[in-house]
């Protein structure tokens, strides 16, 4: 910053910057701020305001094992299986592409970004068919392989950029004492990225424990649905009528992801190193 | 090389296959490891706990009697629509099918058709009740298109208008009321709004989110009051283009867009159901309204809304035709059935839940809670069902003026696209006659030209 | 490779599975549900005729078009620029806002937006304030009521993504053409708006396709409705595939689906030329 001395159209032009930014982030704050304030209020209504007691009963009520803590656990199961086998697909994927410069290399990254858009609800109706022929239907197992495919093309990318970034010269130093690119791999370019692939576990992991549409069509039986898919029957029962415990029942299935989250972008360096890590 | 990684994947794959073993297993209890167990798949709502209610006895009596036995309940927390979806999803592949199943009568025959249901005739052949409790006309319900039996009916139903006698008497109205044509429900209607602005006159069910409630409880109850009807029985004929399609379609745009029916936005929402019958018709809140016996389900001492003052305020009339032709009143019925999958692996506990699910007892306290129709002659002539309900007399005896859905295997579909016609017109999106087009092309491309007449 | 193995059978799998199960008449129930036929493009036939289907697309179109590149990707832009000009601690509550909405799990966004635009909403209590009638949003203005859901939720990855290609634009570049006298709005247009080109065509290309796939948060909001005037085609695929038990038809949707998002994909690579990624 060589020119930082302040001049009055500057700090007047960073004055309007603050207010429109307040002003939008005012607009995104109210249906968050509803999520919160009607968690913690017994009469909450669709509309958003203050609680005339605050009071945890909607989280009590809805915090029974078969309502929210078996639909956790279940999300839990399905979002780490799918971030396990995305990672270790990826890193595999992502070697080649970063450290040989192939003719098709970018060929194949611009198909894999391709593939990280690729409307997954448009295939959701063959894949039920394949999933009914393949009899995985209800199979957490299959259901978390087929999420970790989707996300895949995704952590390729991710892991490519974060690998790009650790130098070629430490894994010639393995390859001299005469360790096999799958060595030097391990040994050298994993370790080394390893915050880097924490990253990409938790970017996949949240998007699965998000992800309703997957579980809701290929998961059937209630106690192997994720938190996802019970909290939308919660909805469908109770929607308009309960509104304080569906705010409670989403936050308490919020809050994992948005602590993980939390530490990504503060443990992990960079405020934004999810975002750097996807830019072109 | 490459070798150490591709080891390292499948354990992994192992880890987390073994870790998803431990999740939770049937909402029943752990399965019996060396013992047999047979899954059951049923609906419920917030608003409708009955079947849930006569499940948990049938488990607890057929455990008792199959002490080897466990039964794994499977509760499907949706609204019928999502109910249908969610059962033909798990019916499609044999790892997942139930063993048994609730199952509405109309879906019978195409999941018959589609191989999902097993056919019963041998083990109705044995069982005594078949013969001696079931009433015969009943029986239909659950019979195939090749004439086999693939489902054993709970009860039947039938539908008729309800109207809360302080609403009505406040708005200056006659009680009893006894409309004679649609003309006199829709003026009802005109007097209710007139007198309390702030009220529901009339409902009846529209719109795609109401599912088979709309075709049934309301388009078909009014089709069926006219000179025409869905289906040509005799030729097999679906008809398209007839006037009472499109007069039918016009009473719901008469309530919707005419301002005597509920909000149209309510009327879609998909709790409308439980505030329509929960909440408003116990605030005196709702003039009249088409539905079938078992709201008053809603209102028992153990039904989920309690209204002890219920059988003072609501009353019931039948549902009169278009013009008040004979025979001067009309009805639809349906009703539900337990099936047993195809594919199940033991047929013969599956078949056993039934029957004991289906017992006198437990469908005498089924039929009562749910306030259904009995399907069984020593149900409906039991006291304890006759004195049930002041209105189980009435629902039982319009069984005379009742009518059925067409049988075939297209209906689920084309039901589907009645709901859509209803829906285009009470939001006004098209005009009758638009509807009523594009509900007969919908028909036409469905089931093939030389399957339709003009009506 | 696993990962060449893992896309091979859970990506190539069902889009080739798409395109044969397009082909027949599979359904849920019904004799066609125990032996699906082949029927040839009878079902693109029918998709053809049938009067919902161009609904659909159009839908989608303005869907895509309105949420997303204009209102996730110019919202995003502008709020990434502002931010830069903006305090830190504005800058942090700035973001921390609008990627929250982002960071929630889809469902619980739905629910949110449902909330704040129903009836007796947040909004509706907003502008009762200012004297306007209650609007049912979700019924009369669903398609608003969406696309602005969608924006609300999406935002926030086109800000990263912009803030990100920003800081790396060197300041001495925008400060030289400070001293060449270039006032903002054309140092926006000839300097920066290049500079960060391929974030650009990266973002736009990634918005799209993930707003094409959008199912959740329509699902919940209106379900498609009110007579399917908020029915995109991934609802419209649901509604047919599922609802209807039509799963040759559906899947035949679900093609289409894929081939719009191969020819959005198609357009912005060819359109924009970005050059290497590295």
């Amino acid at each position: 910053m060589s020119i930082s001395t302040a001049t009055p159209r500057r700090s007047a032009s960073r004055a309007l910057a603050s207010g429109v930014l307040l002003a939008v982030a005012a607009c995104f704050l109210l249906p968050l701020a509803w999520l919160v304030l009607a968690s913690l209020d017994t009469g909450a209504s669709a509309s958003l305001r203050m609680p005339e007691q605050f009071s945890l009963a909607n989280f009590s009520a809805v915090l029974t094992p078969e309502q929210t803590l078996w639909p956790l656990w279940n999300s839990f199961l399905l979002s780490a299986g799918c971030a396990i086998i995305t990672v270790v697909a990826a890193v595999l994927a992502a070697y080649p592409l970063s450290r040989y410069q192939a003719r098709y290399n970018k060929p194949f990254l611009y198909a894999v970004l391709f593939g990280t858009g690729l409307p997954i609800t448009a295939m959701m109706v063959p894949v039920y068919s394949m999933f009914v022929r393949l009899g995985q239907l209800d199979s957490v197992p299959a259901v978390a392989l087929f999420m970790a495919a989707t996300s895949l093309p995704m952590a390729i990318w991710m892991t490519k950029n974060f690998m790009d970034s650790v130098p070629v010269s430490l894994e010639e130093a393995a390859w001299i004492d005469g360790a096999s690119a799958m060595k030097a791999l391990r040994t050298v370019v994993v370790p080394l990225m390893r915050p880097g692939l924490a990253v990409v576990f938790i970017f996949v992991f949240i998007q699965a424990w998000g992800n309703f549409f997957i579980p809701f069509i290929l998961l059937l039986s209630s106690h192997r649905q994720p938190a996802a898919v019970t909290v939308f029957n919660f909805f469908g029962q109770y929607g308009s009528v309960a509104y304080g415990e569906l705010a409670a029942f989403s936050l308490l299935y919020s809050i994992p992801v948005i602590l993980l989250y939390v530490l990504v972008t503060k443990g992990i360096g960079g405020s934004f190193a999810t975002a750097g890590a996807l830019k072109g | 090389m490459r070798r150490s990684i591709s080891r390292a994947v499948p354990i992994i794959l192992i880890l987390t296959l073994g870790a998803t073993g431990c999740a939770p297993e049937g909402s029943g209890g752990s399965e019996n490891a060396d013992g047999e167990s047979i899954t059951v798949a049923y609906q419920t709502t917030s608003a409708f706990i009955q079947v849930d209610a006569l499940m948990k006895k049938a488990k607890e009596d057929f455990e008792s009697a199959n002490p080897d036995v466990t039964v794994n309940l499977e509760p499907i927390q949706a609204e019928e629509n999502d109910y249908a979806t969610k059962l033909a999803l798990m019916q499609r592949s044999p790892d997942t099918a139930p063993d048994v199943f609730y199952e509405d009568s109309f879906r019978v025959r195409p999941d018959a058709e589609a191989g999902y249901l097993l056919a019963l005739d041998d083990y109705l052949a044995e069982w005594e009740d078949w013969d001696t409790g079931f009433i015969d006309s009943a029986k239909q319900a659950g019979v195939g298109s090749d004439g086999s039996t693939y489902a054993v009916p709970m009860g039947t139903d039938t539908r008729a208008l309800w109207y809360n006698k302080e609403v009505f008497a406040q708005a200056g109205l006659p009680v009893p009321w006894e409309p004679k044509t649609w003309d006199d429900i829709l003026s009802a209607a005109e007097t209710v709004k007139a007198a309390i602005p702030e009220a529901v006159p009339f409902n009846i069910y529209s719109g795609t989110g109401m599912g088979e409630a709309a075709s049934m409880q309301g388009f078909e109850m009014l089709l069926y009051g006219t000179e025409d009807t869905l289906y040509d029985d005799d030729e097999g004929k679906w008809i398209v283009g007839s006037q009472g399609f499109k007069d039918s379609l016009q009473f719901v745009s008469d309530v919707y867009v005419g301002g005597l029916g509920p909000e149209v936005a309510e009327a879609l929402d998909s709790n409308y159901y439980q505030q329509l019958n929960g909440e408003w018709y116990p605030a005196n809140q709702v003039g009249a309204s088409i539905d079938g016996s078992w709201i008053a389900g809603n209102w028992l001492a153990d039904g989920p809304t309690p209204w002890p003052e219920w059988s003072e305020v609501m009353a019931v009339t039948p549902m009169p035709t278009q013009d008040g032709g004979e025979p001067g009143a009309t009805s639809m019925s349906g009703g539900w059935t337990l099936a047993v999958g195809a594919g199940t692996d033991n047929p013969d506990a599956a078949f056993d839940f039934i029957s004991t699910a289906l017992n006198k007892e437990n469908s005498l306290s089924y039929n009562v809670n749910a306030s259904q129709v009995p399907v069984r002659s020593d149900v409906a002539e039991d006291p304890e069902f006759t004195e049930s309900s002041p209105v189980s007399g009435f629902f039982s005896d319009l069984v005379e003026v009742t009518n059925y859905r067409p049988t075939t295997s297209d209906y689920a579909e084309i039901s589907g696209n009645i709901q859509q016609a209803m829906e285009a017109v009470m939001t006004g999106e098209q005009s009758v006659d638009e509807a009523a087009a594009a509900y007969d092309e919908a028909v036409t491309s469905l089931v093939g030209e030389e399957n339709v007449s003009q009506g | 490779m696993p990962a060449v193995l893992l896309l091979l059978l859970f990506m190539l799998g069902p889009v080739l599975w798409s395109i044969w199960g397009s082909f027949t008449n599979a359904a849920l129930s019904g004799s066609a549900a125990s032996e699906p036929r082949f029927i040839g493009v009878d079902n693109y036939v029918a998709l053809l005729t049938d009067p919902d289907f161009p609904n659909a697309v159009w839908l989608t179109v303005v869907f895509l078009l309105v949420s997303a590149v204009i209102g996730q990707n110019f919202l995003g832009l502008g709020l990434a620029l502002l931010m830069a000009k903006a305090p830190k601690a504005v800058r942090s509550v700035v973001g921390t806002t609008v990627v929250a909405a982002w960071v929630l799990p889809e469902i619980v966004a739905a629910f949110a937006c449902y909330a704040f635009f129903s009836s007796d909403g947040t909004l509706n209590a907003l502008t009762g304030l200012a004297g306007i009638e209650p609007v049912e949003w979700l019924f009369a203005y669903p398609m608003i009521a969406v696309i602005l859901a969608n924006i609300w939720r999406g935002t926030a990855f086109s800000m990263m993504i912009y803030e990100a290609a920003l800081n790396d634009v060197a300041p001495e570049i925008t400060e030289a053409a400070v001293i060449d006298g270039a006032g903002s709005w054309k140092r926006l247009a000839y300097v920066t708006i290049p500079m960060i080109r391929n974030s650009i065509s990266t973002n736009l290309m990634l918005i799209t396709l993930q707003t094409l796939s959008v199912f959740t948060l329509i699902f919940v909001m209106t379900s498609g409705g009110p007579n399917q005037r908020s029915t995109t085609l991934p609802l419209f695929a649901y509604a047919e595939a599922f609802g209807l038990g039509k799963i040759g038809y559906g899947t035949a949707i679900a093609t289409v689906m894929l081939l719009l998002g191969a020819v959005f994909s198609f357009l912005y690579i060819r359109v924009l030329k970005p050059g290497g990624s590295s």
